[in-house]
């Protein structure tokens, strides 16, 4: 049987009177703490007011327009994709050097791995914008840029990062995710290359290929389709991940809900909102990551 | 294989030892922050939420007496205001690092913070005011009451209430949040006996909860609060501008107006921020 074919489906099941009394034992206990949260808790819901915050109706334009949580859900969201296509390139580099031949390579690779793997993500966030970003953007000089020229003023631009006056503000931020899944990418590119068996490198070596055409044509496209549904889940993972973000103060969607709860003094409703804004986020990438598997398995077949 | 780990171990110390070295070698700039200023033609300031200091409106805008204060700063020195909101834990590390020019953030003058940055005259002096629950300490009579094992005081992390507090009722539990609405609702919830926090938050929370809070010393502030902004170290003349801003627009009363404003009566601007 060909290894990519799915397992036999196994025969359907059906839910037992026994499934029901347990489901409805979980959604009981669900409902019941729900009710008790007014006996322990004193508080006075108001969701309308963070609501707002969400999206609001302007009266200028007449019209619903977005506000601050849904403009922190989309630096959110920009902030995950950049980040995994860079955190790719730094683990598809560092993944190959973890295979390498070259010892100086591998020290290097396998010191980029362990260093950010064994550092609680918050310590390693805080040390290297602090001491690592703060010295590269104004090297390269994106603080200088003028947030008013047509370069990046303009709607591409916004689409693609956002407000150009906090550009400084995003890249720092997306940097920093970006080193920190890259060592969890590199694992996987690692993992990916590995599992290709020795043989094919031995043969594609045997018929005169280039070290480069040996990883471009044989060993990579074999490596792909292994390294590609790990890393959707790393690309959730890292949406998640961007929360920890909000203590260097990127304004993604976390920071901005600390400012909406410290100005409605709303707490829950806020972070209650903001979970399910997360978790829709993540979970409709599942289905979409897991849709998109299923098909290329369907290919492949 | 065994060959390698001593080399690999010496490679990480190397990485730790550059950054930490580049890290303490931040240059000091010759030049004025001023001139940096008006060079770029917009004044950053660092501040973080905190009512009614600076706050959201409903339209997600930044309002509030620091946001009116920077906003004047600016509009005399000729440029345009770019805030900055940054998390309060953040903020001083933030400063140095040359995230923004200068904090204009409701920031108390204390030796502590002084050793690490520079602060300019003070431009208001809010003091800490405590919010108690009805329920819990209704029946204290002097504030000595507060300071004893079984009675539990919640702060914003790394503000100055907590400090005051450690020094004022040292006996006492303290519980440490990050933001102030969460230790305000320990208070609500009666998971606390009180809150100390700048004023003239206690009586907003008082207000909107008559019968679960009040506000403990008979209403009277426990401490008088120095807020100053907070420029980084040896820049003489930043600090001569912004220490002299402060006294003229202390002269003319402007300050003294803004905070009123502000401070004093929340009706004056509760519909641009509540529903």
């Amino acid at each position: 049987m060909d290894r990519n074919s799915p397992p036999p489906t196994p025969p359907k099941k059906r839910l037992t009177p026994l499934d029901f009394a347990l489901f409805s034992a979980v959604i009981g206990f669900v409902l019941f703490a729900g009710y008790r949260v007014n006996d322990v808790l004193v508080y006075d819901w108001n969701w309308s007011r963070v609501f707002n915050f969400i999206i609001r109706y302007d009266a200028d334009s007449q019209s619903y327009v977005p506000n601050l949580l849904l403009y922190g859900l989309a630096t959110t969201l920009r902030l995950a994709v950049w980040a995994t296509v860079l955190a790719t390139i730094f683990g598809v580099v560092m993944g190959y050097w973890r295979t390498c031949e070259n010892l100086t390579l591998r020290i290097l690779s396998r010191s980029y791995v362990e260093l950010i793997r064994n550092l609680p993500p918050l310590v390693f966030i805080f040390i290297f914008y602090f001491f690592i970003s703060s010295q590269l953007f104004p090297a390269l000089g994106v603080d200088d840029i003028n947030p008013k020229s047509w370069a990046v003023n303009n709607g591409l631009f916004r689409l693609m990062f956002g407000d150009p006056k906090l550009l400084s503000n995003f890249l720092a931020g997306m940097l920093c995710l970006a080193m920190f899944e890259g060592a969890y990418i590199t694992e996987i590119v690692r993992a990916g290359i590995q599992s290709v068996s020795k043989g094919q490198w031995e043969a594609s070596r045997a018929i005169g290929l280039s070290p480069f055409n040996v990883l471009r044509d044989v060993i990579l496209p074999q490596a792909i389709r292994k390294i590609l549904p790990p890393l959707a889940g790393q690309f959730i993972s890292l949406i998640k991940d961007s929360a920890i973000v909000s203590l260097i103060s990127i304004q993604e969607l976390t920071f901005l809900a600390t400012e909406v709860a410290a100005t409605t003094t709303k707490v829950f409703e806020t972070w209650i909102l903001v979970g399910a804004m997360y978790f829709v986020l993540c979970y409709s990438f599942a289905l979409l990551f897991g849709w998109l598997e299923r098909r290329a398995a369907k290919i492949h077949r | 294989m065994k060959l390698l780990k001593p080399i690999k171990g010496l490679v990480v110390a190397a990485a730790v030892a550059v950054t930490s070295i580049a890290a303490t070698a931040i240059p000091v700039s010759a030049q004025s922050v001023i001139v940096d200023i008006q060079k770029r033609g917009t004044l950053r300031v660092g501040m973080a939420t905190f009512v009614p200091w600076a706050m959201r409106d409903q339209e997600g805008n930044l309002i509030g007496f620091e946001i009116d204060v920077a906003k004047k700063v600016a509009a005399d020195m000729g440029v345009e205001v770019e805030f900055v909101p940054t998390a309060w834990s953040g903020i001083i590390p933030a400063l140095l690092a040359k995230k923004f020019d200068v904090i204009i953030g409701g920031m108390s003058i204390t030796p502590q913070r002084n050793l690490t940055v520079n602060f300019t005259r003070p431009y208001a002096h809010s003091g800490q005011q405590m919010a108690s629950n009805v329920a819990l300490a209704g029946g204290f009579t002097s504030m000595d009451d507060y300071n004893d094992p079984s009675v539990t005081i919640s702060c914003r992390r790394g503000a100055t209430p907590c400090n005051f507090a450690q020094k004022r009722f040292p006996k006492a539990t303290l519980r440490r949040f990050d933001d102030d609405a969460q230790a305000f609702q320990e208070v609500v919830n009666g998971n606390a006996h009180a809150t100390i926090s700048s004023a003239p938050k206690p009586r907003f929370w008082a207000d909107g909860y008559p019968d679960k809070i009040f506000v403990a010393n008979d209403g009277k502030n426990l401490s008088r609060g120095d807020e100053a902004f907070a420029l980084r170290k040896g820049d003489v003349d930043a600090l001569n501008f912004f220490s002299n801003w402060i006294l003229a627009n202390t002269s003319n009363r402007w300050l003294d107006e803004t905070h009123a404003y502000w401070f004093d009566d929340q009706s004056a601007w509760k519909d641009m921020v509540a529903k």
